[in-house]
């Protein structure tokens, strides 16, 4: 059976402002499996990014979760935050808020960009510009694997020639990986692998040159710092790292490994020159690429779930086609899942396996992305289909009416307005899911759910 | 033809390095032909940077040319004639022409008349409308600034537009906050057909709105073409929107058209090798098996690259396409003092003097095999003429690139050499 990585339950998220109650979120239902790639769609304000933002738990202080679950392996991400909301709902005040989710944040350190990441929509802003590419990706390794930094150290430091030799044969031979960490790991070189291997996968340079860089790989001499945060135990390293003085000691030793296994890591993603591109600034990078790097900081500590909030939406049509390809090639590779939301369903067509429909703060489809345009069910996603222009049809219908206002929805479903089935029902019950031909669809059109 | 532009170039000063060195030129329109006729929609498609927006502001006469010149509603013979003038180089006729319907060398009362039958919509509704203004006196601003009504008549025509472009009467004394994104698009469409202009320029007019509304929007512009006859430029960078719009469509790339003619041949046909990519990059759902992925980036347009603009990522370049001595150099030093080095048993240089490369320490015949072997993946070295020894070293020059013209191919104008040689 399909393992669930994510399940959201009845989520509903009102925003109180000045002038009144924003609900943004009227109870979404949504699994995510393990290693899918799931596409979010719909229009601008009907709650994509809101519900990005509730599964990271990245919520402002006055957002209110009036019910509903986000679990994680069955870890509750917004417990405190809901339960605040129930018993304050009345008489929500923003800085009690605002100390729940200072509170929240200390919790979650140890999920956010370890389990679950985020790729913000605009690259440009989302990086830091002060600070260099390579420090950027380290920095997500220092703060959730220094010790597996360490590592990697120690084997370099213990790694004999005639023992990377030996390795590079096994992997000329056809040997799998797990056979190679078996090795590494029966001679107490644990580390060593994964930097072979990342070397060992590049295509843009010959054997000979890759095999130099492997065997130069043994008997790294150390610093004096260095040694003493090598070789101690990872505890004693860490109580080191407090005293004022060593702490900066400490972080230096981990900045430099973290910026190898950056280029590492921009290898593994296909990137041009790594190993210039890690001592950059994010001003000398063209919107694609700096996307690329985006994606590869919210995939560097191997999470189980990342959401892309609009990867391509700022970018050209051409290099939009480089990062969809690239999104492709990942899916394989990681044992990621992943949530792209975007407002453009033809490129979530091309990489998800399952779509999504939002209207009005609630996911009212589900289906397979073959589906979604071939026999679309709910009312919406029949008259969004019909709307969009492609090279192909020449028959364009746009959805009378407008969005709802979220400050005073309808009753109901929240489509009845804009419906042209609506039925009496429509207006006073909302619809839940009900699954309908493989699809999941909220409609009355398709049966009641009692 | 309502407009029509010759070889018209814009080129922005940008500050150079030092304090009294010339600007640096940035070529944001690079020596365009576009035309416009009546009751046509002309698309302009093209990547960001590729200079579209400019090109529009150009012919409504918000910006001035560098060079070229525009035509406002000019006979088509005395285009063709003008056409051929400037083919012969007969200097005082086409000046004529020019004195006679280019907007440029008109000032005063006669400007401003072509000013009244041209207008623009912009792309985001959100910053172009004056949030001081109610929704009326928008529309009205272009009525009373050309001065052709009298208020009441003003005032019936506002409420008119509002009609026609779909917005409730009781929307007049509203604000801009207090409309959605596609009612401002209406209120601005409104406004740029409110004096009966023969030529608009539609910059984008539905990339910051949703898809639902998009296409109420396009069928409103759909309808407005057919009522007024207006001749319009569309210009966008969703090549779905051109595609059921327009009916010819130009491409452009780093500030020139690269490819020019009806729509069915541009999209479904694409000769130039960039519009072939730009459409196969087109995500939707008859996913095509042969997408073709460009490398690297739009180039940066202070320093174009030489020849053909697009020759640095085109996948079919060739020998001719504008590679310089540099940039084959670079590809030469990386293959054979990195990628090759234990061939060439590690002692190979290259170095590069002012008309050859020269390769040091290797040996002819391994040099060439790896040329022949790489060929097919850089395509620089398509640019490699001879391979020679000379006096115990290797000696490579390179071909002459060529600038590509505009040529007729089927019904379409492509700027590109592949087509350029087949005509000679």
């Amino acid at each position: 059976m399909e393992q669930n990585i994510l399940l959201v339950n009845d989520l509903r998220v009102h925003f109180f402002t000045r002038r009144g109650t924003y609900k943004a979120l009227n109870g979404v239902e949504l699994i995510i499996k393990k290693g899918e790639i799931f596409g979010l769609a719909g229009e601008s304000g009907c709650g994509k990014t809101t519900l990005g933002l509730s599964i990271m738990g990245l919520l402002p202080r006055n957002a209110a979760i009036i019910t509903g679950k986000v679990l994680l392996d069955n870890f509750d991400l917004i417990a405190p935050l809901r339960d605040f909301a129930q018993k304050n709902i009345n008489n929500f005040n923003f800085r009690r808020s605002e100390n729940i989710i200072k509170k929240l944040n200390d919790k979650l350190v140890n999920i956010r960009g370890k389990k679950i990441s985020m790729v913000f929509q605009d690259s440009m802003t989302s990086l830091n510009p002060v600070l260099q590419i390579g420090y950027q990706i380290a920095e997500s390794f220092i703060v959730h694997q220094p010790n597996q930094l360490l590592k990697r150290k120690l084997a370099r430091v213990n790694a004999k020639q005639n023992q990377l030799e030996e390795i590079l044969d096994m992997l000329k031979n056809g040997a799998s990986e797990d056979e190679v960490v078996a090795f590494a790991e029966s001679n107490g070189l644990s580390g060593i692998e994964e930097q072979v291997i990342n070397v060992w996968r590049r295509n843009d340079m010959s054997e000979a040159n890759k095999e130099k860089i492997i065997m130069s790989l043994h008997s790294e001499k150390l610093g004096f710092f260095e040694k003493i945060f090598v070789f101690s135990n990872k505890n004693k390293a860490q109580s080191l790292a407090r005293v004022p003085g060593f702490s900066r000691m400490y972080k230096n030793t981990l900045i430099k490994e973290g910026y190898r296994k950056a280029v590492e890591l921009l290898s593994m993603l296909e990137i041009p020159n790594p190993d210039r591109v890690v001592k950059m600034y994010p001003h000398e990078l063209s919107g694609g690429m700096r996307q690329r790097i985006m994606i590869a900081i919210a995939l560097a500590n191997n999470p189980e779930l990342v959401i892309m909030d609009e990867p391509t939406s700022a970018l050209d049509v051409t290099v939009q086609a480089q990062i969809l390809e690239l999104i492709k090639s990942l899916k394989g590779r990681f044992n990621t899942s992943f949530i792209i939301i975007s407002h453009d369903l033809s490129v979530l067509a091309e990489v998800c396996d399952r779509i999504g429909i939002m209207y009005g703060g609630r996911i009212v489809e589900i289906s397979s992305k073959e589906d979604v345009f071939k026999k679309p069910l709910h009312p919406y996603t029949q008259m969004l289909i019909s709307a969009i222009p492609t090279i192909e049809s020449q028959d364009l219908r746009g959805i009378g009416g407008s969005v709802p206002d979220m400050r005073n929805p309808p009753n109901g479903c929240m489509f009845h307005p804009r419906c042209p089935y609506v039925m009496d029902i429509c207006k006073t019950k909302e619809p839940k899911m009900l699954e309908k031909d493989g699809h999941l669809v909220s409609c009355f059109l398709y049966g009641e759910d009692s | 033809m309502i407009i029509a532009g010759r070889n018209i170039s814009k080129y922005f000063p940008i500050k150079s390095g030092s304090l009294f060195g010339k600007p640096l030129m940035l070529k944001a329109v690079n020596e365009v032909n576009i035309e416009v006729n009546e009751g046509e929609i002309v698309g302009v498609v093209g990547e960001s940077g590729s200079g579209k927006t400019t090109l529009g502001r150009l012919l409504v006469g918000l910006l001035t040319p560098t060079s070229g010149h525009i035509f406002f509603d000019i006979p088509d013979d005395k285009l063709k004639e003008y056409d051929e003038y400037l083919v012969n180089g007969e200097k005082e006729k086409y000046q004529k022409i020019e004195r006679e319907y280019s907007i440029l060398n008109k000032s005063g009362n006669k400007l401003k008349s072509i000013r009244k039958s041209m207008n623009i919509v912009f792309q985001d509704p959100y910053s172009s409308l004056d949030p001081r203004y109610n929704v009326i006196d928008i529309i009205m601003e272009p009525l009373i600034a050309s001065g052709q009504l009298s208020s009441d008549k003003r005032y019936a025509r506002a409420m008119e537009l509002l009609d026609e472009v779909g917005l409730p009467r009781d929307f007049a004394y509203r604000y801009p906050h207090e409309l959605s994104g596609g009612q401002r698009q209406r209120v601005a469409i409104a406004r740029g057909i409110a004096t009966f202009p023969k030529f608009l320029v539609l910059d984008e007019p539905t990339s910051a709105l949703d898809v639902s509304v998009q296409a109420q929007i396009l069928s409103l512009l759909l309808r407005i073409r057919e009522k007024y006859n207006i001749g319009m430029l569309l210009i966008t960078h969703n090549i779905a929107v051109i595609s059921y719009m327009a009916d010819r469509v130009n491409v452009m790339y780093a500030g020139k058209i690269v490819e020019s003619g009806p729509k069915v041949d541009i999209i479904l046909q694409p000769d130039h090798p960039y519009t072939k990519a730009l459409i196969s990059a087109v995500p939707g759902k008859s996913v095509k098996a042969n997408r073709i992925i460009l490398k690297g980036d739009t180039p940066n347009l202070i320093n174009p690259p030489l020849g053909c603009s697009f020759h640095p990522r085109c996948p079919v370049a060739f020998g001719i396409c504008g590679w310089t001595i540099k940039e084959v150099y670079e590809d030469l030093k990386y293959l054979i003092e990195n990628k090759y080095s234990e061939i060439l048993d590690n002692k190979a240089s290259v170095n590069i003097n002012n008309e050859n490369i020269v390769i040091f320490n290797a040996n002819l015949d391994k040099v060439k095999k790896i040329i022949e072997e790489e060929m097919n993946n850089i395509r620089s070295l398509f640019a490699i003429d001879i391979v020679e020894e000379k006096e115990g070293h290797i000696q490579i020059t390179i071909k002459k690139y060529r600038v590509p013209k505009m040529v007729h191919h089927k019904n379409k104008m492509i700027s590109c050499l592949l087509f350029d040689l087949n005509d000679n």
